[in-house]
């Protein structure tokens, strides 16, 4: 049994409802780390493109992706951001790895925050890759295969990540129902530990609630 | 902390980058503000080793909104390539800086000695059924 000042690994993976498994596991976040790391390369690929840097884009299916990474679309968000948008979307895929990296194995507890952020980065992201895939259907009217790759992975990613953001809404809930304290949600949000919030913590990690 | 050695990385490419994308002749103030914010970038990355200074990586988000701001507003579409990186490095040091020390690990205040009563308490129960 282990001393109460020391953390082991055993305290740390715990089941996670309405999961029968770790969500925050590394098993779980090495996955969506690798896969956004792979997207991070394509689109700084297709960002070397935009900014000049490189003369064509690797496209065996469709021949030439200049059509949809030339396309007014991309031009006008490129006046937007001042980036090219494929630039744009390696940063957001790199912020999914490394959100996914950061956190220990029982973060939906000890770092919401940071679970929420890695949230907020995946699905609103996996979203605006899936509008941009059906814009180059419709408006452009032309496809570009690392396009639809990166935007595949942006939707095999929200799969990946959902169990644990679930988890961890499922949590901040519970301290709210218990408590009905901003107070004490706001700090539980932040990773900040009340008495309140660790017994709700305990008894939903061991399914007791 | 690999955190932290990435803001030290970006610090070095930020310093670097005015000699790479070059500001024109007259600008003075780029160059300044590119090596004034590379030089406090580095510092809030080291200082955050120390430990009463361990939350200086924060510091990272203000020089971040910088960055951005700078890179947006100081000339208009189309944005030339040396401001196009202090975005970039600002929007990357926005990531890294939220990092906490020692991200891995769970925070210090739920570690051991300083973990509220009850769970530890219930520790025991915990280890069973997890």
């Amino acid at each position: 049994m282990p001393s109460p000042q020391a953390v082991t690994d055993a305290d740390l993976n715990v089941v996670a409802p309405p999961w029968d498994y770790n969500p925050s596991a590394w098993s779980q976040r090495i996955p969506v780390c690798i896969l956004a790391g792979i997207a991070t390369v394509l689109a700084a690929y297709m960002a070397a493109y935009q900014w000049g840097l490189v003369e064509t884009v690797w496209d065996p299916v469709f021949g030439t992706t200049d059509d949809v990474l030339d396309s007014k679309v991309a031009k006008k968000m490129h006046a937007w951001f001042r980036i090219p948008d494929a630039a744009f979307g390696a940063f957001a895929y790199l912020g999914d790895a490394v959100f996914g990296l950061a956190g220990s194995t029982r973060r939906w507890q000890y770092r919401p925050w940071l679970v929420i952020l890695f949230g907020i980065d995946v699905i609103p992201l996996g979203i605006v890759s899936a509008i941009l895939v059906v814009l180059q259907g419709t408006v452009v009217g032309d496809w570009c295969l690392l396009c639809l790759i990166t935007a595949v992975i942006s939707l095999v990613l929200i799969v990946f990540a959902y169990d644990e953001v679930w988890s961890c809404l499922k949590y901040l809930h519970r301290v709210w129902q218990r408590t009905r304290s901003w107070r004490i949600l706001w700090k539980t949000f932040c990773g900040l530990p009340t008495p309140e919030a660790a017994e709700v913590a305990l008894e939903f990690a061991s399914n007791r609630a | 902390m690999w955190s932290r050695v990435v803001e030290v990385m970006l610090g070095v490419w930020l310093a670097l980058s005015p000699f790479i994308f070059r500001h024109p002749g007259s600008e003075q103030g780029l160059w300044l503000n590119d090596l004034l914010c590379a030089l406090a970038v580095i510092t809030a990355a080291t200082l955050s080793f120390w430990r009463p200074t361990g939350y200086a990586h924060l510091l990272q988000l203000v020089i971040a909104v910088w960055l951005i701001g700078f890179g947006y507003f100081a000339a208009p579409h189309p944005t030339p390539a040396a401001l196009q990186n202090n975005i970039i490095v600002g929007l990357m040091l926005l990531m890294f800086g939220i990092i906490p020390n020692d991200a891995s690990h769970p925070p210090e205040a739920w570690r051991g000695d300083r973990m509220p009563e009850t769970d530890n308490d219930n520790r025991a129960t915990l280890n069973s059924n997890a």
